[in-house]
């Protein structure tokens, strides 16, 4: 691997739009060779529209896409080295596991005795070797997934697109298939680029991960910046939990600064991400990052609660707080062992926050 | 065990089993087949085994005499010839059905009703009058030649009408709607994302056609096929108004037995064999389309 | 129970009614295009009698649905051939002369005809003859007989009967052969005149031929009488010759079948019929020969004078007689010949 990192992906502002709808608005981004990276949004949020451009299915109506240094805006979806994976994995019916496999091979007229082997390392590689012979109607949905996968790579492209693959499948098969993507990413060291709606999903493979919404891209970066350090209410509320507060700036002490809840209750944060000249701001609190106590601990913030509501999710525990200002919190414990403090409906904790656990979102 | 027949009742052990309501759902079409195709088939197969008598009735013996007659080569080349025709008319109806009913499936569903009544739109006036239509397009001194003669592409009038290729023009319009639509049933159900994954995966637009999209409207292609090569066989209205009667096809070979030989017996014989070249084809089709059908 | 006896008094009452009305009904089967619909609803403001009326295209269709047993028809309109056969094979019911005083209309001459040599059965509706028509516009040498028709110059310009008999017929009037005697030996000499006259027809056509003529695709025909009768009402370009050699006359007959239901309103149909105003209708619409004298005094000069309807006396006619199974022996002759081409 080289050590520079190559820009495998260029997109420079492009827009699509449909009729007078922009599904994609003005996006640039960039990315690296043998990047795993992950467009994420809800759906209609312009990511699969962003995918099929690169794919060639769509062309762009400005700006440019750049595969490898090379302009590929306007070539059609067969002239481009690039491979997808489809949502419904699109195999072919007609055909068996192998030709399905051998499909592209075909197409690029690779002589069989080159082919065969190529077809027989990709299925081996998806752990599919005994399944040569049979229909994509004789399979199950997480070997169908896997023929899909493999009829993509055994072309070699230069960038690998996934719309959605792992959305049919159960949630068992999907943690499965995730690893085995994971690795199948690193065996290969191609460009990945994957479209999700799962957030989850998106936090496990990716190496960066694109937020998007409205056919824009709102947050970009690794999947701890992305949780920690949403830069936007949507990529905040999208990703993971959060308890999402409308703040007023009270006065500013060096790196830290005070602020109030509409309620009453006042926070210290970190100033670093709040303006000057900022008066008010909206901050994310993630659930699971609310200390929760019996006894009053030593913290930045530190507020008494009591338990609304007490939902079990298994190896979580969800609490409904309402502080005694009347903010009602989210926030998330872990299901507690006999050694540990229990909390249950009405009881009456202390709540700790970090400073730098009170993310500021956005201001004004 | 009081509450156990109920419960049983509602869940069918075998669902495929149609209860007795499904039969009486059933029933009218049933008899309709009965009383309408399996009876008259039957009378059919009785009768080609039989004899006939001076005024044309039936005489109740066995002879094989009927089926003899059939595979003297008289008959035998109709056979051929009708099946040549009606092969050549399937082929021109693949071919220029195909694209139309393609353009169809792959229209807005707002403009797809509105091209599939265009192509429904023939059947609602009577078959002999649009082929009288055709005559007058094609006689002598009919629009065609009008046209081609005041554009001055030809200076004697093309004898167009009651030729073999006036027959096939009839054939191939009066059969064509029965291609576009099976073909069009297939095509509509084409999943777009199969044609995009060929694209992607290096396939061209002729590649993507010949490699996916024809093999999986194969079963509308079969369906289609079925629909106008076993009638064509045995059209006779087409070529007796448009082909001028010269050439017999096996139709117009069966529809003499009835209407001037006299002859059920051997009409009936040559209508068993007919039905029998359609079960033929029926099988060869569908043994060909099974591999494609899943 | 009150609702119920109602329901089958009024059940009865209206089989009642049926009955009354069948009494007064006729089921005619008859040609297609050949009983004027002016013909069917004069009878009926006249008699009160109600006409069902059902077509057939062909002596042996009618023929097939009478063995077959089908319908319950009161009169019938066959041509002579098939009449003699349905006479031989008792299918026909006497008529009652009595009943019928308008038979004193009729020509004489078809009367005594070999298919019905005692006018027993059958009465004659309209006859016709089978000859050639000649666009004389187009066709400058004279056209006599068969031969001159069929010569090579008028390959695809000719349209001729879609019948295989006639056409046998004409080839064994131009051999000089008798044409109601089909035998193997007969057709044999036949077969080469048949097999070269089938490459120079352009269209076979029994229903229309006039079309092929009018429209211009051909300029010679051999066709039905009243096809040429409309041809030359139409333009007097268009001449019937009839055939030097001979040529075939059909007499298309009135008759009541056997088992016939209503008989009196059949008598009554066919003597309203020859009248000769009533008769005068049927020659205004179709202009073939008619029988009835008294009609023919109502029709206008140039009715008269159509060559077609009422050609030149002289000329040698004969009709069909019912040949049995050797119509299958022509039909394989010829549907082979046409095949060859």
């Amino acid at each position: 691997m080289s050590t520079t990192p190559l820009a495998m992906i260029e997109i420079r502002a492009v827009t699509k739009r449909f009729g007078r709808f922009a599904a994609v608005d003005r996006v640039s981004l960039t990315v690296r060779a043998g990047e795993f990276i992950t467009l994420l949004g809800p759906s209609g949020c312009g990511k699969t529209t962003l995918l099929r451009l690169l794919a060639g299915f769509e062309t762009p109506d400005e700006g440019q896409i750049l595969l490898d240094g090379m302009e590929v805006s306007h070539l059609p979806p067969y002239r481009r080295n690039v491979n997808q994976v489809f949502q419904s994995y699109a195999l072919f019916p007609h055909l068996t596991v192998r030709e399905n496999v051998g499909f592209g091979l075909r197409m690029k007229n690779v002589p069989a005795a080159d082919a065969g082997p190529r077809i027989r390392d990709a299925l081996a590689m998806v752990s599919l070797d005994e399944m040569a012979d049979r229909f994509p109607h004789q399979l199950s949905g997480g070997q169908r997934q896997r023929v899909a996968l493999a009829r993509a790579i055994v072309c070699r492209p230069k960038v690998l697109l996934l719309d959605e693959p792992l959305s049919a499948l159960d949630a068992k098969l999907r943690h499965t298939m995730q690893l085995e993507l994971k690795h199948l990413h690193k065996k290969l060291g191609l460009t990945f680029v994957f479209v999700t709606h799962d957030q989850e999903e998106a936090l496990t493979m990716s190496d960066r991960i694109a937020v998007i919404n409205r056919g824009q891209i709102e947050q970009l970066g690794d999947a701890s910046e992305i949780y920690h350090k949403p830069r936007t209410a949507f990529a905040a509320d999208f990703i993971g939990q959060a308890n999402l507060l409308n703040v007023t700036v009270t006065g500013r002490n060096g790196t830290t600064a005070r602020v109030r809840l509409d309620n009453g209750l006042e926070l210290t944060v970190a100033a670093a991400g709040l303006p000057a000249t900022a008066k008010s701001a909206l901050v994310s609190i993630r659930p699971e990052k609310i200390c929760i106590s019996k006894q009053r601990m030593d913290s930045e913030n530190v507020f008494a609660a009591h338990i609304e509501e007490e939902i079990f999710r298994g190896a979580t525990d969800q609490l409904r707080l309402v502080t005694e200002q009347g903010t009602k919190l989210n926030a998330l414990v872990a299901n507690e062992s006999a050694m540990q403090e229990a909390f249950h409906e009405g009881d009456r904790v202390w709540c700790g926050l970090h400073l730098d656990d009170v993310v500021i979102v956005q201001t004004d | 065990m009081s509450a156990v027949p109920a419960a049983t009742e509602l869940a069918p052990t075998d669902s495929r089993r149609p209860g007795w309501r499904a039969w009486a759902l059933l029933a009218p079409m049933v008899l309709w087949l009965l009383a309408f195709v399996v009876v008259p088939t039957a009378i059919l197969l009785v009768y080609s085994f039989c004899e006939r008598d001076e005024v044309g009735g039936v005489i109740f013996t066995f002879t094989w005499e009927n089926y003899h007659r059939v595979f003297d080569p008289v008959y035998l080349r109709i056979f051929v010839r009708s099946v040549y025709y009606a092969g050549l008319t399937t082929v021109i109806c693949v071919v220029l059905g195909y694209p139309v009913a393609y353009y169809i499936a792959r229209a807005s569903v707002e403009r797809r009703n509105q091209l599939l009544l265009l192509v429904m739109v023939p059947f609602w006036t009577s078959f002999l009058i649009r082929t009288y239509a055709w005559i007058t397009i094609l006689k002598q001194d009919g629009l065609l030649n009008g046209l081609l003669l005041s554009m001055n592409f030809i200076t004697e009038p093309l004898g167009l009408l009651y030729t073999p290729t006036a027959v096939v023009i009839g054939l191939v319009y009066a059969y064509l709607p029965f291609m576009i639509l099976p073909i069009y049933g297939s095509a509509e159900k084409l999943d777009n994302s199969l044609i995009e994954a060929a694209h992607d995966l290096g396939a061209g637009p002729v590649r993507a056609f010949s490699s996916v999209i024809v093999p999986l409207t194969m079963p509308g292609i079969a369906a289609g096929t079925l629909l106008v090569f076993v009638p064509a066989i045995g059209m006779f209205a087409i070529t007796d108004l448009m082909g001028g009667a010269k050439v017999p096809m096996i139709g117009n070979v069966i529809q003499n037995q009835f209407l001037q030989a006299r002859d059920w017996p051997f009409g009936a014989a040559l209508g068993v064999i007919f039905m029998l070249m359609f079960a033929l084809t029926y099988v060869i089709l569908q043994s060909r389309g099974a591999r494609h059908a899943t | 129970m009150k609702a119920i006896k109602t329901l089958i008094l009024t059940l009865v009452a209206s089989f009642a009614a049926t009955a009354l009305h069948a009494a007064g009904e006729l089921n005619l089967f008859g040609w297609s295009e050949y009983v004027p619909q002016d013909v069917l609803e004069g009878f009926t403001k006249e008699t009160g009698i109600k006409v069902n009326f059902e077509t057939y295209a062909s002596n042996e269709e009618l023929l097939s649905k009478l063995v077959a047993g089908g319908g319950n028809y009161d009169l019938i309109q066959p041509s002579e051939y098939a009449a003699e056969l349905m006479i031989r094979r008792k299918m026909l019911a006497p008529l009652d002369k009595a009943k019928l005083p308008n038979l004193k209309n009729l020509d004489p001459e078809l009367k005594g005809q070999v298919h019905d040599p005692e006018d027993n059965f059958t009465v004659p509706y309209m006859s016709g003859t089978v000859g050639i028509v000649v666009n004389t516009e187009v066709v400058k040498t004279p056209i006599k007989g068969y031969k001159d028709v069929f010569q090579a110059k008028f390959k695809d310009r000719l349209v001729v009967l879609n019948d295989n008999r006639e056409l046998v017929t004409w080839a064994l009037y131009s051999l000089g052969l008798p044409i109601n005697e089909i035998n193997p030996a007969a057709l044999a000499k036949a077969r080469p005149v048949v097999a070269e006259w089938v490459k120079l027809v352009k269209v076979f056509d029994s229903d229309s031929p006039k079309t092929a003529l009018l429209n211009g695709d051909v300029d010679l025909g051999i066709v039905w009488s009243g096809e040429a009768a409309i041809l030359w009402n139409e333009n007097k370009k268009f001449q019937y010759v009839l055939p030097a050699e001979g040529a075939h006359r059909f007499i298309d007959i009135l008759a009541i079948p056997a088992n016939a239901p209503h008989k009196a309103e059949a008598h009554a149909f066919i003597n309203y019929i020859l009248r000769p105003e009533v008769s005068k209708i049927v020659s205004e619409n179709f202009p073939y020969t008619n029988p009835n004298l008294g009609a023919r005094q109502l029709l206008t000069a140039e009715q008269l004078a159509n060559p077609a309807s009422y050609p030149p006396a002289g000329a040698k006619l004969q009709t069909f007689r019912d040949i049995g199974k050797a119509a299958a022996d022509i039909d394989k002759l010829v549907t082979d010949l046409k095949s060859a081409q």
